[in-house]
């Protein structure tokens, strides 16, 4: 049951035809799980927070340092050498009250990542690299959780929403592949742009409205501010989903 | 037969700048071909050293990727290419 400062703080989204009081109170009682609090993970925290989620976990076991500032906006010059994590989650905490923010100080790894996102209903992928995103990609589609997947380079960025057993998923568009684990070029808005696509998702999932983007890989390309779509079908042979029956 | 190829941004420099080339050929392998005789240094970014195409680049052929046929994915007049690079950031 939504109470009058939530009917209050929420009034314009509740305008939204398809949103509503019902839409807003299903935000209310999900729990969000974000891997990462850097430059996705800040994006999107602060608009999950803003829409109302009524549980938000960010797990990140980094800490902030002078040169993730550009783009890690809820980080700020007096955070550096603070956890990624509890400096995110003493910003949410502040930014709206009313939603519940759980910071874990932890790296995801194949040994604790089930106990991580148990009990969570989403799972957003704000992660640096790719060995943890198959990670999360797998333990995803074991519990049937879906999975919305972001990333970004320099200007670009890629986002997709993976719904197990119905859609394609991360292993079926990248084989595997990994990128060696170096420094990426990145300027603040790329993050910025792809975490609100991200939540976008999210909000549309959980509300039950609008065209989801599965199976399609969307391509956001800043310097030319272009939007491409790529079709992702199932792979057959994959590693991660092959087993489970599509259902669409 | 013509198609054209997008050429990712982080290529362009080794592209004389160009962001759409046009290149002929009737699988994915020979328009590539194509578009590294137009700029050799293209090769280096797209292929190995053993001739195989690079696991960080993946191609779609008017939005469809050439996964699981390859660079043997045949491609028909006015089909665009699209060489989407791997992405990991966060």
């Amino acid at each position: 049951m939504l109470t009058r400062d939530e009917l209050e703080r929420y009034d314009r989204q509740i305008m939204i035809r398809g949103l509503g009081e019902e839409g807003q109170e299903k935000l209310k009682q999900t729990k969000v799980f974000i891997a990462g609090a850097g430059g996705l993970g800040c994006s999107a925290s602060i608009y999950l927070a803003a829409a109302g989620i009524g549980v938000i976990r960010i797990v990140d076991h980094d800490k902030v340092e002078l040169s993730n500032l550009n783009r890690q906006v809820l980080h700020w010059d007096e955070n550096i050498g603070m956890g990624k994590a509890n400096s995110t989650a003493e910003k949410l905490k502040k930014q709206n009250p009313g939603v519940k923010i759980e910071a874990i100080a932890e790296a995801i790894t194949e040994a604790n990542i089930s106990q991580l996102i148990a009990g969570f209903d989403l799972i957003i992928d704000a992660m640096d690299n790719l060995p943890t995103r198959y990670l999360l990609n797998k333990a995803a589609i074991g519990k049937n959780i879906p999975f919305f997947h972001g990333a970004v380079y320099g200007f670009e960025g890629r986002v997709m929403t993976i719904i197990p057993g119905k859609t394609a998923c991360l292993q079926c568009v990248y084989h595997g592949a990994i990128t060696p684990e170096e420094k990426f070029p990145v300027i603040g808005v790329t993050p910025a742009v792809v975490g609100c696509i991200q939540v976008t998702e999210v909000i549309k999932y959980i509300a039950g409205i609008g065209k989801l983007l599965t199976n399609r890989l969307l391509i956001y390309d800043g310097l030319n501010l272009k939007f491409t779509e790529l079709k992702i079908k199932k792979d057959p042979n994959c590693e991660h989903c092959s087993h489970l029956v599509t259902k669409e | 037969m013509s198609i054209k190829v997008d050429i990712p941004y982080f290529f362009q420099y080794l592209a004389d700048g160009v962001e759409v080339a046009e290149v002929n050929g009737s699988t994915v392998g020979e328009c590539l071909e194509d578009l590294i005789k137009q700029f050799p240094n293209i090769k280096q970014l797209l292929f190995t050293k053993s001739g195989k195409l690079d696991m960080f680049r993946d191609i779609y052929v008017s939005g469809e990727s050439i996964y699981p046929e390859g660079l043997a994915k045949p491609v028909k007049d006015g089909d665009e290419l699209y060489i989407a690079i791997l992405v990991a950031g966060g």
